[in-house]
């Protein structure tokens, strides 16, 4: 299948290059930092392993650096081929373009997943094997809310990719995005329902449950939302229930939207 | 059925027209050659006849399809050699062919294709590391998967070495053989010459001329060009020559005469120099090359006059004009 062939591709090129044993080598620093932290003091064998997960692992490398590496990885899938040429190679074989663009989301995708989970499992295999006693379960499940969310940032940075005719406007508007959803989520949310507080107010909701949505609508809140909810035994049960679903709804939605729209105008695109 | 067809063509890019109201018929199964300078358009032709760029107006019918329409199932069938790509740096040159095969769902050996291109024992090395020429095997080999019914080169020899031409040509040859139809565009003309059933040439976004090689030859004449170097060139010796009979041009360069004229008239040429006082120190006569050719038609000169033809195409990867022939006394 052509989508799988471009993705497969891209997914080898991807992990060939230089900056993917560098980010697996970060994470894996980043993570045995933390759990050096949090390591067991004096009588107590019992590993911190939740607290190593929601407060530091969690806010710093979760919630702040995965998009960010999203970003890198995705932003010159479709841009980069453009400005170098290796584009005109793959159009001459039959592909079409949105198997292009998915294509680079699957196989970027797949290959931001591999980094995350190649990058947290090599420390847990030091904490396994250490005579602590080490939550692996709690651990390797939050591996997988941390590469869901980087596969999220990765889908955003392809459609940025596609919709855009350089490298560079590529990198800037994933940035963008970056800024938006990490940096100023909350300060421009508030804002625009400060702004529309009139007309809010005339509608059947509370302002809560608006903020709520918004919180909910963001994919690093969704994950943190989901993720905590899994350390917490909580899981797709408890109170958030609704959040949680909805969160999976806008992670799905951010996964597929952005390409999407991305695909819209590089179909039209003169190459 | 015609493998491409361009009827009314035009393609308007912000400020410029690069293709202008162009007809364009390659029959199936013959070997046609896309001449014409440097930004005269071939690019642009070459990439609507691909969908990379959709035409402003006009129709491009591809293998008897709609070229955008149908693009993926055209190039299922298409081979293409583009110009100005890059490879994957950091995948080997194995890998490439892999995924053309993949791509085109062919079945067939990587290291057969490989192998016909020249690029076997290269082939586990990352292309990042290729020479140029190495990348333009490769590209070729991407396009051979599949035995596609139609190749598509772009520029092929771009970054060829010699022997890298005389491949290229024994491939297009042996495609063309196997019932495929080739379409090339080339700046270069010996290339074409060697191959080309027919050829077109592009001038401004417009086909200028489209014809066989021997139709293009005899639609410039048997003119030749005679050129005498005598001792100084006056400007009676100038005119005794152009009033010999059958001499239609005569440039002064230097000491030199160029003189367009019949084949038979060369002996009173000289004779004519001679009598209004020049001593002849040198002649030779040059049919109207396929460079002259070239030049006439992309440069709006009339036809046939050889004139300073090969200085101004000293770029240095053109062989000796075809057909020239030097006679010294």
């Amino acid at each position: 299948m052509s989508l799988l062939a471009v993705a497969n591709k891209d997914f080898q090129d991807t992990v060939r290059s230089r900056g993917m044993a560098l980010l697996v080598a970060l994470f894996s620093l980043l993570v045995a930092v933390f759990a050096y932290v949090v390591r067991p003091q004096g009588q107590a064998d019992q590993f911190a392993t939740e607290l190593l997960l929601s407060a530091f692992v969690g806010p710093v490398l979760v919630t702040g650096l995965v998009p960010l590496v999203g970003v890198v990885v995705g932003y010159n899938a479709v841009s980069g081929e453009r400005e170098s040429g290796s584009l005109k190679l793959l159009l001459s074989l039959p592909h079409s373009r949105a198997d292009v663009v998915f294509g680079k989301v699957v196989g970027r995708g797949a290959a931001m997943a591999l980094a995350t989970f190649a990058g947290f499992l090599l420390p847990a295999l030091v904490l396994i094997v250490t005579p602590v006693t080490f939550n692996a379960g709690s651990f390797l499940g939050y591996t997988v809310f941390a590469a869901a969310l980087g596969v999220v940032f990765v889908a955003i940075a392809v459609g940025c990719s596609a919709a855009v005719a350089t490298r560079q406007r590529a990198l800037i508007a994933g940035i963008g995005v970056y800024a938006l959803f990490v940096l100023l989520w909350g300060l421009f949310t508030g804002r625009v329902v400060g702004a529309f507080s009139g007309p809010i107010e005339a509608l059947p909701v509370s302002m809560t449950q608006i903020r709520t949505f918004l919180d909910a609508a963001n994919p690093t809140s969704g994950i943190e939302l989901l993720a905590n909810a899994f350390l917490g035994d909580q899981l797709f049960a408890g109170d958030s229930l609704n959040q949680q679903v909805s969160a999976v709804a806008m992670l799905v939605f951010w996964t597929l939207a952005p390409p999407l729209a991305g695909l819209l105008k590089f179909d039209r695109d003169d190459l | 059925m015609t493998a491409i067809e361009l009827r009314g063509v035009t393609k308007e890019f912000p400020g410029v027209t690069a293709v202008s109201d162009l007809d364009l018929t390659v029959e199936e199964g013959e070997v046609y050659g896309f001449l014409g300078p440097n930004g005269a358009g071939k690019s642009t032709t070459i990439d609507m006849v691909l969908d990379l760029v959709r035409p402003t107006e006009g129709t491009v019918t591809v293998l008897g399809r709609d070229a955008t329409a149908d693009s993926v199932e055209i190039r299922k069938r298409t081979g293409v050699l583009p110009d100005g790509f890059s490879v994957y740096e950091r995948l080997s040159g194995r890998r490439h062919v892999e995924f053309a095969i993949e791509s085109k769902e062919a079945n067939v050996e990587p290291e057969s294709v490989l192998e016909r291109v020249g690029l076997l024992e290269d082939a586990d090395r990352k292309a990042g590391g290729y020479s140029k020429g190495m990348r333009q095997r490769l590209a070729l080999a991407m396009a051979l998967v599949g035995e596609p019914d139609l190749l598509i080169l772009d520029e092929p020899s771009s970054g060829l070495d010699p022997a890298g031409v005389k491949d290229m040509r024994e491939i297009v040859s042996a495609e063309a053989d196997r019932g495929a139809t080739v379409f090339f565009s080339s700046h270069v003309l010996a290339q074409v010459e060697a191959v080309c059933d027919r050829v077109g040439i592009l001038r401004a976004g417009e086909l200028v001329a489209e014809d066989s090689i021997e139709g293009l030859r005899d639609a410039v004449g048997d003119g030749e060009t005679l050129e005498v170097t005598v001792d100084d060139a006056t400007d009676a010796v100038v005119d005794a020559v152009r009033a010999v009979d059958g001499v239609s041009r005569v440039d002064r360069d230097g000491d030199a005469l160029l003189v367009s004229c019949d084949p038979g008239v060369k002996t009173r040429v000289i004779a004519a120099a001679e009598d209004a006082g020049a001593v002849v120190d040198d002649f030779h006569t040059e049919e109207a090359s396929l460079e002259d050719l070239f030049l006439a038609y992309t440069e709006g000169e009339a036809p046939g006059r050889s004139g300073d033809a090969s200085s101004a195409n000293g770029s240095g990867d053109d062989p000796d004009p075809a057909g020239s022939e030097e006679v010294e006394r």
